[in-house]
């Protein structure tokens, strides 16, 4: 039995290994995708951060020389140039004269609410301009013998609880799902090429004429995906940990970092995963009846741990999810990097049902491999 | 030794094989003859139990291939219709695979595999993937595998299809060093040519069902003919899907 398991074994990983496109499926998503969250990271970095400097153009600046100097100091300065931000700040004839005579004196800020990029920059001048003004009364109390005090009868003070890897909940998510979907992508090809695939170029009769078990066969075959997944998983973590070094954490305010352990622990929850995920794809590809076929039904049947992923990246229903096969990992090592503790019982319930899933589907490929209409994709 | 003994399948609204019995001996060369669609791939697919028969028995060496699949199958070699090559292995490694599954060592198959290198005179192409081959060197290939492990019984289906000339004389010669050497050999075929020169016996079979049996010159008395393709056509009743 397992001698003829390893020659089978030996025989289907020769045949990946020299099959180009199962490679580069393994080599595209390790090399591509923890580069592409790397893309993704430094997006989200320009998007949150505002520059530094932010040049608006500031009308009739002579009216308000004071003010001026103030949004200076807080990095809005008049400029021109390429980093023109579309926000105009006009300060009215009357202004010095108003300031005078303690009126409100009016400065108009010119700028399109509904632009979502604008909005930080825009909220920074506004911010700026209170800044001012309340200095502003500050100085005008302080002046009539009043304590600036008494106008602020509430004082809100903000605690943040959040640790730093915990505020980047959602990133960590999209992270994660991004190591773990290594073990659907880097199978796949493998997966359809020697079960669909196997069929249509007529071997799965003469391999099914020799004296073998339908088990053999099937273990072989999933032995072998499973073998090609983990690669895949493990050169994606290892990109990972490598790639994700050159992001800017600091100015995000957390940090993924891909650690040693990351990578032993994600390989361990991911291995039941990876078996699930290639019984799956030879299942389905048994039952179609050609390679186009099978590839069709395959990306149907990456939609579902892929909805679970993202579920569980939104944080939605966590308390089911995490007893589910994908998301119940995916759970597990996003505490591990938040630095929680991992909750054990959910953890093993929802590897014992991926592993009880992948034995089903196995049990039902060895039932397929008897039966006629599976043989010759009647 | 095969035996089939009233063996019935349907597939489909077709009765595919009809109450079908012979006997193929070993030391001997038997055609299975008929024209397309006589159920012979059926036939030969229930012998190696891909097909479960909705009657009768199938037995290799006395072995009922429904009881003990596993142990039929060991003294079995099949030459299948297409070849079901492994494109991205080499001869080398696709014969003694084959020869591993079948039953042999490591050690055992590497040696049986040089054997039927030799054998089929493979050595210019052995170490080259089979990607790309011609027709000739696929058959070759593909007839390596079946015999490669020494089984008693030896099943061709169509072996002949596509081949030039030098591929099918060298096929007959192997399948006569065969008979010599005391396998049986049974194989199917719809080109009478093939099966008049090579054959000790002739199953002609029609509709599922075991029409005469007898060496080429018995079938010819027969039916009163000089050819065995005017005997063949006379037995069969119709001219339909033969090929000269």
């Amino acid at each position: 039995m397992m001698k003829l398991l390893n020659t089978l074994l030996k025989k289907e990983l020769v045949d990946a290994i020299r099959d180009k496109r199962s490679v580069m499926a393994v080599m595209y998503y390790a090399i591509g995708s923890p580069l592409l969250m790397c893309g993704i990271f430094f997006m989200l970095i320009n998007k949150f951060s505002s520059p530094s400097d932010l040049n608006i153009t500031i009308k009739k600046s002579q009216n308000a020389p004071d003010l001026v100097r103030y949004l200076e100091s807080r990095g809005i300065t008049h400029g021109t140039g390429e980093d023109l931000k579309a926000i105009t700040l006009t300060i009215s004839h009357d202004f010095a004269k108003d300031m005078n005579q303690g009126k409100p004196a009016t400065v108009t800020l010119i700028a399109d609410n509904s632009e979502q990029k604008l909005k930080s920059s825009i909220n920074r001048v506004q911010r700026a301009l209170q800044g001012y003004s309340s200095e502003m009364a500050s100085l005008r109390l302080i002046a009539r013998g009043i304590n600036p005090a008494v106008v602020q009868p509430i004082k809100v003070v903000m605690e943040d609880q959040a640790t730093k890897q915990s505020k980047g909940s959602f990133i960590f998510g999209v992270a994660i799902l991004s190591i773990i979907y290594a073990v659907f992508i880097c199978g796949m090809n493998h997966a359809i090429d020697t079960s669909a695939g196997e069929r249509e170029r007529n071997s799965l009769t003469l391999l099914l004429s020799h004296p073998l078990s339908t088990r053999q066969i099937v273990l072989s075959k999933v032995l072998a995906v499973t073998t090609l997944a983990m690669t895949g998983l493990l050169l994606t973590l290892l990109v990972s940990k490598a790639a994700y070094t050159i992001v800017p954490w600091q100015e995000l305010g957390f940090t993924i970092n891909v650690s040693f352990e990351f990578v032993v622990l994600g390989c361990l929850l991911a291995l039941p995963i990876a078996i699930m995920a290639s019984t799956l794809q030879l299942f389905v590809s048994f039952f179609a009846k050609s390679f186009k076929e099978a590839q069709t039904y395959i990306s149907f049947t990456l939609f579902v741990p892929m909805m679970l992923s993202i579920a569980t990246s939104y944080d939605l229903a966590p308390d089911t999810l995490q007893w589910l096969p994908v998301s119940g990992q995916q759970q597990a090592l996003m505490d591990f990097i938040k630095g929680k503790a991992i909750d054990m019982a959910p953890l093993m319930a929802s590897n014992l049902i991926t592993l009880l899933l992948s034995i089903g589907l196995i049990l039902g490929m060895e039932k397929a491999l008897k039966s006629e209409k599976t043989i010759f994709g009647l | 030794m095969i035996e089939v003994k009233h063996l019935s399948k349907r597939i489909g609204d077709v009765q595919a094989l009809d109450d079908l019995s012979f006997k193929a001996l070993n030391g001997q060369i038997t055609g299975l003859l008929g024209p397309n669609g006589a159920g012979k791939t059926t036939c030969l697919r229930t012998l190696f139990g891909l097909l479960q028969p909705d009657d009768g028995v199938a037995e290799i060496d006395g072995i009922d291939v429904r009881k003990d699949p596993i142990a039929a199958k060991q003294q079995l070699g099949l030459f299948p219709d297409p070849f079901g090559l492994y494109e991205r292995l080499t001869p080398r490694e696709y014969i003694s695979y084959f020869a591993e599954l079948s039953g042999l060592s490591k050690a055992q198959a590497k040696d049986a595999t040089e054997r039927a290198i030799q054998m089929l005179k493979l050595d210019d192409i052995a170490d080259r993937r089979c990607k790309g081959f011609s027709q000739g060197q696929r058959m070759k290939t593909a007839l390596a595998q079946a015999i490669v492990h020494q089984p008693t019984n030896v099943i061709l289906d169509e072996p002949t299809r596509g081949l030039d000339v030098m591929s099918t004389r060298l096929l007959r010669s192997n399948l006569q060093q065969l008979k010599e050497q005391g396998h049986c050999v049974l194989f199917s075929s719809h080109v009478m040519q093939e099966v008049a020169a090579l054959c000790d016996q002739v199953i002609v079979m029609a509709k599922g069902k075991v029409v005469a049996v007898g060496s080429p010159e018995k079938l010819c008395e027969m039916a009163g003919e000089t050819s065995l393709e005017e005997a063949f056509i006379k037995l069969i009743g119709s001219d339909e899907g033969i090929a000269a």
